[in-house]
């Protein structure tokens, strides 16, 4: 690919101080975002992915959570060490974000457009009644009906579906260059799901938009993504294309995610299958690789070091961090 | 859009009718009065309500009209809870939300002084402002607001306590937002309804500790006339005269309630979480 890289994110870390010790909840994780991409983060609860694009645009709330290592660059801009005025001039303009619980995400006491015009008036100093008429349209871009009028609503006036778009709206009031996307349709039902996802694909590709798109949910990202990151305790174990992983996901991880889909021909009475085990304590890592006690392919070496990414058929773009491709990974 | 929906709640409206009855008075008082207020009459002492005097509420103990003393006194008692109220409301709401939001040290150090306040029983503590201050009418607006601050401290650093940790509050900042545009704008306006409820009652409050203070001899000096100090006087002759304490005691009971019922009724009103319910 020799498109543009539009975010570049290298080795970073995010811990968290907990009453039991250091959660290392981001270990070392790099991505590159390239312009007009969306690229799908995956893995399981609680294995970091939200926590690395909080981290992006320094949402991390401190205390607890602290970045205490790596860098973000944005335009040549390491996001990691701008002060707050000047990350603030980044959020919402540049990069913005969708987030995963419409109902608490929007304040309940705020006028609907005024939210969607929040970014605006921040950024744009815009008047309130150029705000105004720019929230309707975005309104009516996000296929609310009536928007004239609902641009009046409060949020509990909106259902569930309705105000994830508003969400979208927001995210996108400033034409921003990345939208990150932290499972925007996971508390939504299954067919709304379809209808967000059809926005969200249909803006950011109209706008040219990269999208982060965080989700558990690998029909999202077989619908939605063009490059994957499966994320396991905190680190990043395959990077792939789309097609990649669905034909030939390589790290045992990732197997077993995929096998974990159940099928539509598979016999009622089959078990569907899991991974067995449990996630790691982040608190309390195994030594070596992480994924060693649930792996059925484990070797001694996985128990000592913990494996590096190789690229595979020299591809930096296709990783699988496992000893098991040690030898797949050339240096060409 | 605002109007109609208060004047549906027969609550509020009641509270307020009692209220604008109150500063009608006030506004009369300022240019006709019955009598002269402090004017003695050794003539008619404790004389008992009636038509044929002109004397609708009596006379008191020196011969001066009670209607005339309490229209006079409704506009002192009045304009201190207000002033009181809003003084100890703008302290201690600045601080409360200012110590919820940031937390930490800040937040420490003024929940303990808010802790050591609140340590004294509210008159005792008005007093021994009123003592430290001497007795004049801003003095007592500074007693009663600085009893004041303290509730309003915690009732402001609660709500946005438990405010602050909301999903929103991430995704104004994701929009780029900066501390006080999500405190004031996002984390105050949410607050509002238990910080309202607190108002109206610290109205009603301010109003009988008002009364408190004078009737002690903190507060309103005679010959100027407040309810309190119409009821210490009236004290010494109730027996004889229970004109003299009923209806400055009366005056204050109405007051109160108009404040308290306008109060309940707002909360209902601006709470948008509780609107086209019914």
């Amino acid at each position: 690919m020799s498109k543009e890289i539009i975010l570049h994110i290298e080795g970073l870390r995010t811990e968290f101080q907990t009453e039991r010790g250091v959660v290392q909840a981001v270990n070392d994780v790099s991505f590159d975002l390239h312009q007009g991409e969306t690229l799908g983060i995956v893995g399981e609860s609680g294995c970091g992915k939200s926590v690395t694009n909080f981290s992006i645009l320094k949402l991390v709330q401190y205390p607890p959570g602290r970045i205490t290592d790596g860098q973000v660059l944005y335009n040549e801009k390491n996001l990691l060490e701008c002060s707050d005025e000047e990350i603030r001039t980044i959020r919402g303009k540049h990069i913005a974000m969708i987030f995963q619980d419409p109902l608490t995400s929007l304040n309940p006491v705020i006028k609907v457009w005024v939210q969607i015009a929040e970014a605006l008036r921040l950024h744009q100093g815009m008047s309130k009644k150029e705000a105004k008429a720019k929230a309707i349209e975005l309104l009516k871009l996000i296929g609310i009906p009536d928007a004239e009028q609902r641009a009046d609503n409060y949020p509990h006036q909106f259902s569930g579906g309705m105000r994830q778009r508003v969400m979208i709206a927001m995210a996108l009031s400033c034409n921003p260059d990345v939208l990150i996307a932290d499972e925007p349709t996971t508390a939504l039902d299954v067919t709304i799901q379809a209808q967000i996802l059809e926005i969200i694909k249909n803006l950011s590709h109209g706008r040219k938009t990269s999208v982060i798109m965080i989700t558990h949910d690998l029909g999202v990202v077989a619908e939605m993504c063009d490059a994957v990151c499966v994320m396991y305790a905190g680190r990043i174990v395959e990077r792939a294309s789309v097609d990649e992983l669905f034909y030939d996901p390589k790290h045992p991880y990732s197997i077993g995610l995929l096998n974990s889909i159940p099928r539509i021909n598979q016999d009622s009475d089959e078990r569907l299958h899991s991974i067995s085990g449990a996630p790691p304590d982040l608190i309390d890592l195994p030594h070596g690789c992480p994924f060693r006690p649930r792996c059925t392919q484990a070797m001694d070496i996985c128990a000592q070091k913990s494996p590096p990414e190789f690229s595979i058929g020299g591809n930096e773009l296709r990783t699988v961090a496992c000893w098991l491709h040690e030898k797949e990974h050339s240096h060409g | 859009m605002e109007k109609p929906r208060i004047l549906k709640n027969g609550i509020a409206v009641t509270g307020l009718v009692i209220i604008l009855f109150y500063i009608i008075m006030i506004i009369v008082s300022v240019f006709w009065l019955p009598f002269d207020s402090s004017a003695m009459d050794v003539k008619h002492v404790l004389e008992s309500p009636s038509f044929k005097t002109g004397h609708l509420f009596g006379t008191d103990e020196f011969g001066r009209d009670v209607l005339s003393r309490i229209m006079k006194g409704s506009s002192v008692s009045l304009i201190i809870s207000i002033s009181a109220t809003a003084f100890g409301a703008l302290i201690g709401i600045l601080m409360g939300i200012w110590a919820g939001f940031l937390g930490g040290r800040w937040d420490n150090f003024i929940m303990r002084i808010a802790d050591i306040m609140f340590s004294f029983p509210s008159l005792l503590l008005a007093i021994f402002i009123m003592a430290v201050l001497g007795e004049n009418t801003y003095n007592v607006i500074i007693a009663v607001g600085i009893v004041y601050i303290p509730q309003f401290a915690r009732i402001s650093r609660g709500a946005i306590i438990s405010l602050k940790s909301n999903e929103f509050v991430r995704a104004a900042r994701s929009n780029g937002a900066g501390d006080s545009y999500i405190l004031f704008r996002h984390l105050l306006p949410n607050s509002m309804p238990p910080i309202i409820v607190q108002i109206s009652l610290s109205l009603s409050v301010a109003i009988l500790l008002e009364s408190s203070l004078s009737f002690l001899g903190l507060g309103i000096q005679p010959p100027e006339p407040s309810w309190g100090n119409m009821l210490s006087g009236a004290r010494k002759v109730m027996m004889i005269a229970p004109w003299t304490a009923i209806y400055p005691g009366l005056a204050i009971v109405t007051l109160v309630l108009g404040f308290n019922l306008l109060g309940d009724g707002l909360r209902d009103v601006l709470d948008p979480r509780l609107r086209n319910v019914r």
